[in-house]
């Protein structure tokens, strides 16, 4: 069992008008085999909150801790957070031409287990669990996330989550840009996971559907840069019918429903 | 003719009242009216035609000219460089292979084009003689020409890579050692000939290396032609190429690494004065370190009597670190509509702080993430090199210079060198201990560090 804290998280982002406080005290703790849906309206510093969990050089972090199981996540680089159990799934991949999947994979696998798996079990496992995701084994040989669609992009991120086995995983608006099937294809790998190694899952996510194939435990509405109100399943539920209305500013509207 | 007088014609030509009407049937068929850059260029064997470089010149827009003064007068060249010649592999060179000297004015030395700047011509003054490498039938392993330098005193080369018709060879000239060289190579692909020739500057620091590849490409025939620099104080390479028949295939590659304090130039210059012939040029470079700086120029012209010509250049360059320079310029001209195509593109991009990112949330450390970034970049390139025996331990080299580790550097440049004598070179350290005399002088530096 592992736990994630999350203790009053303070972060800005440097932009053209100045410093922007965008994280205003984040309290969140997620257990092993947890999974959390933080849904929140556009701009409300979501995506933020996944990237500063993850090391992101783009934010600053200006107060609070992130432990996993008492360790210090704000004091590690991006790597080493990865290395203590941290994963990130992107929204928007970043392409890396010239270096393949399959050198990706095995490097990034190596690093996080302090050892290279040998050759017979490897290939084993990748192909596996490349099939389980629909992933055709030419894949295997393109170069990361290098002109893949915006489905293949979110598959190849659930293939790293189910090959580098987290003990928390961020899933930041894992369902846009995919169709029905391949919602259900990702999904059931991040099910997946979380069976088999009792993965956490915190969900950032503006959008209902999502949670129809990833069941949360408990649901957080995000919004300034925190976190404003906490429920169980229902009360998505309740923001598919209400939308953000109520955590906007005066005159905004904006629905939760895709 | 002088400057003033071709300045004339082409003023009265352009001045001409009555214009020739183009056919509509046809309408990119007529040439130009325009005076072409091969026109205005000076060629000529004899320095006094060349003005003296300096950086208000289009040539030398990019170069350093004031450290590289020593090329601009003639000079008593030293002799002292070590030249060699053996197989890439194995110890005979094969069938097919032969070595001679040729002395200046006669044939074949000095056939292919003529001095195209004041440096060359100067070579062409400070020789005698030149080593002629004459390729024909299957040549069935590659032949290596070592070049070594032994100290600063300033030196002048001539080579000349012959492939007789329908030959079918590739050549390696590696540099090496220490050296202040003008050199000239002039490449001659025969009919129907399919000719590879590779250059790596892997000269020691304090190194000046100027000169160019002088090349033709005859009907029917296929060069590749790749130039790798890592090392050397100074590299500036001016490499002319022109077609000598129709249908003819030019690859021009070229892998740049310069660190604090270098310069490292490549010019390509692809005349297309034959029908049908296809040209594409890739040179890709990364820069590391305050001060690094590279220059690379393509040009491309393609002349009335071309058509049929399909031409690319491209060259990307890899901003490792702030403080590096990367000069990046093509040129496109094109004095024939009827072609198939011309593109050029050419990039100078910072090390992409996203993908680092990428890979670190992987796990990867920022070290191998750099690593995997520029391996990237290169790999596509050092495997169209065509030369496993050399793409590897290319790739170690570029490895250990990321690295910033310098006994890495020259562990990896050995490598490189030393591998050359055995079909394996994967982690043998006798490797370097038989074979060519470079490799035997730098194993011994080595030791002494």
């Amino acid at each position: 069992m592992s736990t994630l804290q999350i203790i009053d998280l303070r972060a800005s982002v440097e932009t053209k008008e100045g410093r922007k406080q965008i994280l205003n005290g984040v309290n969140l703790t997620i257990e092993s085999g947890q999974t959390h849906a933080i849904m929140g309206p556009n701009g409300s510093g979501k995506s933020t909150l996944a990237y500063t969990l993850a090391g992101h050089p783009k934010y600053q972090v200006d107060g609070g801790q992130v432990l996993i199981d008492g360790e210090n996540l704000l004091e590690m680089t991006a790597d080493e957070r990865a290395k203590a159990g941290l994963f990130l799934a992107m929204q928007y991949p970043v392409e890396v031409p010239g270096v393949s999947m399959t050198n990706f994979l095995r490097t990034a696998v190596t690093a996080v287990q302090g050892e290279a798996p040998s050759i017979r079990t490897w290939t084993k496992e990748l192909s596996e669990a490349m099939k389980r995701l629909r992933m055709d084994p030419k894949f295997a040989q393109r170069s990361v996330n290098d002109g893949f669609s915006g489905g293949e992009k979110k598959r190849a991120e659930v293939l790293q989550l189910e090959l580098l086995k987290p003990k928390f995983a961020i899933l930041d608006e894992t369902d846009s840009g995919l169709d029905v099937d391949a919602l259900r294809i990702v999904s059931e790998g991040v099910n997946r996971a979380k069976e088999n190694t009792g993965l956490g899952i915190m969900m950032v996510t503006h959008y209902t559907r999502i949670l129809k194939y990833i069941k949360p435990d408990v649901v957080h509405v995000f919004a300034h840069g925190q976190v404003v109100e906490t429920g169980g399943p229902d009360l998505a539920d309740r923001l598919e019918e209400e939308g953000y209305d109520k955590y906007l500013p005066e005159g905004a509207s904006e629905s939760a429903l895709a | 003719m002088t400057d003033t007088t071709a300045q004339e014609n082409s003023a009265a030509r352009i001045a001409e009242p009555s214009l020739p009407a183009a056919d509509p049937k046809d309408p990119y068929a007529m040439p130009a009216l325009m005076p072409s850059s091969a026109d205005r260029a000076v060629r000529s064997f004899d320095v006094s035609d060349h003005t003296v470089p300096t950086r208000k010149q289009e040539d030398f827009r990019y170069t350093p000219v004031e450290r590289i003064a020593e090329f601009f007068e003639p000079f008593d060249a030293s002799g002292a460089t070590e030249v060699s010649v053996e197989p890439l592999s194995g110890d005979d060179l094969p069938d097919g292979v032969e070595i001679s000297a040729v002395d200046k004015g006669d044939a074949p030395m000095g056939t292919v084009g003529l001095p195209a700047d004041r440096i060359e011509a100067v070579e062409w003054n400070a020789v005698d003689d030149a080593l002629l490498v004459r390729l024909h039938g299957d040549v069935s392993t590659p032949v290596l020409v070592s070049v070594h330098g032994v100290d600063d005193r300033l030196d002048a080369l001539h080579l000349i890579i012959a492939a007789d018709e329908g030959a079918h060879a590739a050549v390696v000239i590696d540099h090496t050692g220490t050296a202040r060289l003008d050199e000239c190579v002039e490449i001659i692909a025969g009919k129907n000939s399919r000719l590879s020739v590779t250059s790596l500057q892997q000269w020691d620091a304090g190194s000046k290396h100027v000169g160019g590849h002088r090349i033709t490409v005859g009907e029917g025939a296929e060069l590749r032609h790749n130039v790798v620099t890592l090392g050397g104080d100074i590299v500036r390479l001016r490499i002319d190429q022109d077609f000598a028949g129709p249908q003819a295939k030019s690859d021009m590659l070229g892998i740049y690494f310069v660190e604090p304090g270098q310069h490292l130039e490549h010019r390509t210059m692809i005349v297309h004065n034959q029908p049908q012939c296809t040209s594409r040029v890739i040179y890709k470079g990364a820069l590391s370190g305050k001060g690094a700086h590279s220059a690379w120029v393509g040009n491309a012209l393609i002349l009335p009597d071309a058509p049929g010509t399909d031409s690319y250049e491209l060259n990307r360059n890899l901003l490792l670190t702030r403080g590096a320079i990367a000069d990046s310029e093509p040129n496109l001209e094109i004095e024939n509509g009827n072609i198939v195509g011309a593109g050029h593109a050419s990039s100078v991009g910072r090390f992409d702080d996203e993908q680092l990112f990428y890979l670190q949330s992987r796990g990867i450390p920022e070290n191998v993430a750099r690593r995997l970034v520029v391996h990237g970049f290169f790999s596509e390139l050092v495997e169209q090199i065509g030369l496993p025996q050399i793409a590897s331990a290319l790739m170690a080299s570029l490895d250990a210079r990321l690295e910033g580790n310098a006994e890495a550097i020259k562990a990896a440049d050995l490598k490189l060198v030393s591998q050359t004598e055995g079909e394996s070179y994967a982690d043998d350290p006798d490797a370097a201990a038989h074979g060519t005399e470079s490799a035997n002088e730098q194993s011994r530096q080595t030791e002494e560090n």
